[in-house]
């Protein structure tokens, strides 16, 4: 058995990848920079395709990923998608556990009809408007997402935490505690159960997920089987040793046929090296053939492909006119009692929902966490879906993270003096709760925290100072929210937009001396 | 660092605290005011001194004050562990006056380190997140340069539950280790105007040594009472006022640089209440106005009544 260099290429990408997109979802302590995240989640398929649809992000990516997938097959799963490279990693860590004799995971055929309903419920989702939710379970980038932002984060600050005293004691000082940020369990169950159902698959049966439920690897498939460059198995070489099924995690090789099923071939590489006698070779196969269509499987039409084909052609048609199912809504403006807030360049909830796949980046890089996953807070067609949750913080004034991260547009970039603008909620004073009123003694906690001042207080009875909000200041950051010491129902409390407005910014002249003389005033 | 050989020494540190605590309790409200020894002024007793220094930058008046009250081995002996307490609240750089400047902490390390300390920590428990805090505000960089150990403000395993004898209303608080343990702490706010309390200089800064839950335990209970209460706990050696450029409105935490009125100031005094004082005349208050200070006053904390205080006043330029 030796190397293959196209593996060992493979590997090094998909670890290079791996390794950066995860340390940027787990990290804890801000480290990396949004720069990197945003890049590697931007050349994740489906936030490519959604960027391009919302104008986030340029054809360059999905030039890219359709260019590499026609040229080269379905190498993205194995060294771009990070559930794919996770599962790999699940699956060898699992082969190094003597648990009983492992046979070699012997061909399967392709689960034709469940792939194309899998990528078909997908479509529909989007076509039907929900894209975000729809997008939110089956898509692989954000369901590793979450795994990591909400599962491996906690774990890797629990880690951190467990080695700081000695890392200390040693004179590190870089190191320090940081508080875990566990997601509430209805929006941790679901990254969790996922990671189990994919590890659990790909210890049994290598990329059984991949090439069964997950739409971007069935949509790549397609691609992959019209491939420039192909795996195939060379009929004079191969004496059907099997050697290469061992190696193979897709069980896409047909000994019997002597073919390899090219929608279902992750392009992992590793049956090159484990054939001895150059019995599978990766070949140019546009020039050898007249016609493009792969022999075996295009002589007898498949009706569950067809079938499909007239489905996905409506469904995109469908999502095409419907603008990603960016219903239209009135009432800019219309505060949402109990609503949940959505983070500064949401714009307006229906274009958030539509288009926020909940890959949690955004929760790993909030500095404060204010940012935190929900279950079904927007509804099920917000499922997931980050909102700003002002008992935990309040979004930092100085703070425009969450737009930078945002592979998909869902948040836009906003500008650092714009985000310091977007009224993303408005602030409701309830004097009778209020300190300064009920009990007559100077609190202002609300007000000393307010970063537009807002809020500010007045002269109110015997030299005290009371709250006052201006609405039109507000932009709904939670500060006071947050600030507020009274418990349990706080005296000031923000109401979410539906869609977001504009504070006014405030003008500030020059402020006049309280003492005049250029002398002491004592 | 400083934290860790903290944390391995608790037992003694925890009997210094508590003894410090009973000292507190000399100056309590209900304490007798004829036979206790007080620092505040009693007829016959030196008065307090307090040096204000206009018109040079904030380390030559520094460097003025210090040179008034015996110099910086006056406070600091050779060995002993530092802490320096700025005010380090929001997210904004040093032009906002938001938080202490960053040059005036960094030559304080210095000067601390010329003295032979053994260590100098600096920290503060940050209304914004406290790394970017600590960084916007300059002070992590300019601390750290001056070979300063900065430490985390919001890390619970640092702080350690005391009770005050002295605070009848506040009673205990949780209290980070650096203020209970450190041999010598310096109190370095700026001067700002407060929604809440009016001003904010050197006892409003000291609600920044305890917990986030304490300081909103301060809100919900008596904020100028508490503020002036936990001074029964400890005093810091010295007391330092930023008010170079002090915030005169919209405060603590401002909205730009015009809230920011140029007075080239620094105010010094071991009396943490009379510096208060002088510090609230220079917003255009009475002292008696202030409730933390003049409560402070009757219980006897410091000099609230400016005439009680030894004032020398120097112009640099």
């Amino acid at each position: 058995m030796r190397r293959h260099p196209l593996k060992l290429l493979r590997v090094v990408l998909a670890v290079t990848v791996f390794a950066a997109l995860g340390a940027a979802l787990a990290d804890f302590r801000d480290l990396v920079p949004a720069s990197v995240g945003h890049r590697l989640a931007s050349v994740q398929l489906v936030p490519a395709l959604l960027g391009l649809a919302t104008g986030a992000g340029g054809w360059l990516a999905v030039a890219l990923l359709f260019g590499m997938s026609l040229a080269v097959g379905r190498v993205y799963c194995s060294a771009v998608c990070p559930l794919g490279i996770l599962q790999d990693a699940v699956a060898r860590l699992a082969s190094l556990v003597p648990l009983r004799k492992r046979r070699p995971v012997p061909y399967a055929r392709p689960l034709t009809w469940l792939r194309w309903a899998f990528l078909g419920v997908a479509l529909a989702g989007i076509a039907a408007g929900w894209a975000g939710a729809t997008l939110a379970v089956l898509d692989p980038y954000s369901n590793f997402g979450r795994i990591a932002a909400d599962l491996f984060r906690p774990l890797a600050t629990l880690a951190n935490n467990s080695v700081v005293g000695i890392a200390n004691a040693a004179g590190i000082r870089s190191l320090y505690r940081v508080e875990p940020a566990w997601a509430a369990a209805g929006a941790l169950a679901f990254p969790v159960l996922m990671l189990a159902l994919v590890s659990v698959l790909a210890a049994w049966r290598g990329r059984l997920y991949c090439n069964t439920v997950c739409p971007v690897g069935t949509a790549l498939g397609v691609l992959g089987r019209f491939a420039a460059f192909r795996l195939a198995i060379e009929r004079d070489a191969c004496h059907k040793c099997a050697a290469c099924l061992g190696a193979c995690k897709a069980q896409c090789i047909d000994l019997r046929a002597g073919t390899i099923d090219a929608s279902r071939c992750v392009g992992c590489f590793n049956c090159l090296g484990a054939c001895d006698r150059h019995g599978i070779a990766y070949r140019f196969t546009w020039r050898r053939k007249p016609a493009p269509k792969p022999a075996t499987e295009a002589a007898t039409p498949d009706p569950a492909r067809r079938a499909f084909l007239v489905g996905a052609a409506a469904a995109v048609g469908a999502a095409a006119t419907s603008g990603l199912g960016a219903r239209t809504s009135d009432g800019a403006g219309v505060a949402q009692p109990g609503g949940p807030i959505s983070p500064p360049g949401a714009g307006d909830i229906e274009r958030f929902l539509s288009r926020c796949t909940a890959c949690h980046l955004c929760v790993s890089a909030c500095p404060t966490h204010v940012l935190q996953p929900t279950v079904l807070d927007y509804g099920l067609a917000g499922l997931f879906v980050p909102h700003l949750d002002y008992t935990k913080a309040f979004c930092n004034y100085e703070c425009n993270e969450c737009g930078r991260v945002c592979p998909t547009g869902a948040i836009s970039a906003l500008a650092l003096a714009e985000k310091q603008v977007a009224q993303i909620g408005i602030a409701g004073f309830h004097k009778d709760l209020c300190i300064v009123f009920a009990k007559g003694k100077d609190c202002a906690a609300c007000a000393e925290h307010c970063p537009t001042k807002a809020l500010r207080t007045v002269p109110y009875g015997d030299n005290l100072h009371l709250p006052e909000v201006t609405g039109e200041l507000c932009i709904g950051c939670g500060a006071c929210e947050f600030a507020c010491p009274v418990q349990p129902q706080k005296a000031i409390t923000v109401r979410s937009l539906r869609r977001h407005g504009h504070a006014r910014k405030p003008v500030v002249e020059k402020a006049a001396a309280p003492v005049t003389s250029g002398d002491f005033p004592f | 660092m400083k934290t860790r050989r903290d944390f391995i020494k608790t037992g003694v540190a925890l009997g210094t605290a508590l003894s410090l605590a009973d000292l507190g309790g000399l100056f309590a409200a209900e304490a007798p005011a004829t036979a206790e020894p007080a620092p505040a002024p009693t007829p016959g007793a030196p008065r307090p001194v307090l040096v204000a220094v206009r018109d040079g930058s904030r380390t030559a008046m520094l460097d003025r004050a210090l040179a008034e009250l015996g110099g910086i081995g006056a406070f600091v002996r050779k060995g002993q562990t530092v802490a320096i307490k700025p005010n380090i609240g929001w997210d904004q750089p040093p032009a906002m006056g938001a938080n202490t400047h960053p040059e005036l902490i960094g030559h304080l390390v210095a000067l601390c380190f010329a003295a032979g300390a053994k260590s100098v920590s600096v920290w503060d428990c940050t209304c914004d997140k406290w790394q970017k805090t600590y960084a916007n505000s300059g002070i992590e960089k300019a601390a750290k340069d001056a070979g300063a150990a900065v430490v985390p403000g919001d890390d619970p395993a640092l702080y350690r539950e005391v009770e005050i004898p002295g605070a009848p209303t506040l009673q205990k608080a949780r209290v980070h280790s650096l203020y209970l343990d450190s041999d010598v702490v310096f109190n370095v706010p700026v001067l700002k105007h407060h929604f809440g309390s009016t001003m904010t200089a050197c006892m409003k800064n000291l609600m920044g040594v305890v917990s986030k839950r304490d300081q909103q335990r301060y809100h919900k209970i008596d904020l100028h009472q508490c503020i002036a209460e936990f001074v029964t706990f400890r005093k810091p050696a010295l007391n330092i006022v930023d008010a170079y450029h002090p915030m005169v409105r919209n405060g603590p935490r401002g909205l730009s640089p015009n809230d920011l009125v140029e007075m080239r100031t620094l105010l010094v005094s071991t009396d943490i209440v009379a510096v208060d004082a002088a510090a609230a005349r220079l917003l255009g208050h009475e002292p008696a106005d202030i409730r933390h200070i003049s409560i402070a006053g009757k219980l006897k904390l410091g000099a609230a009544d400016l005439g009680a205080v030894d004032i020398r006043r120097f112009k640099l330029a």
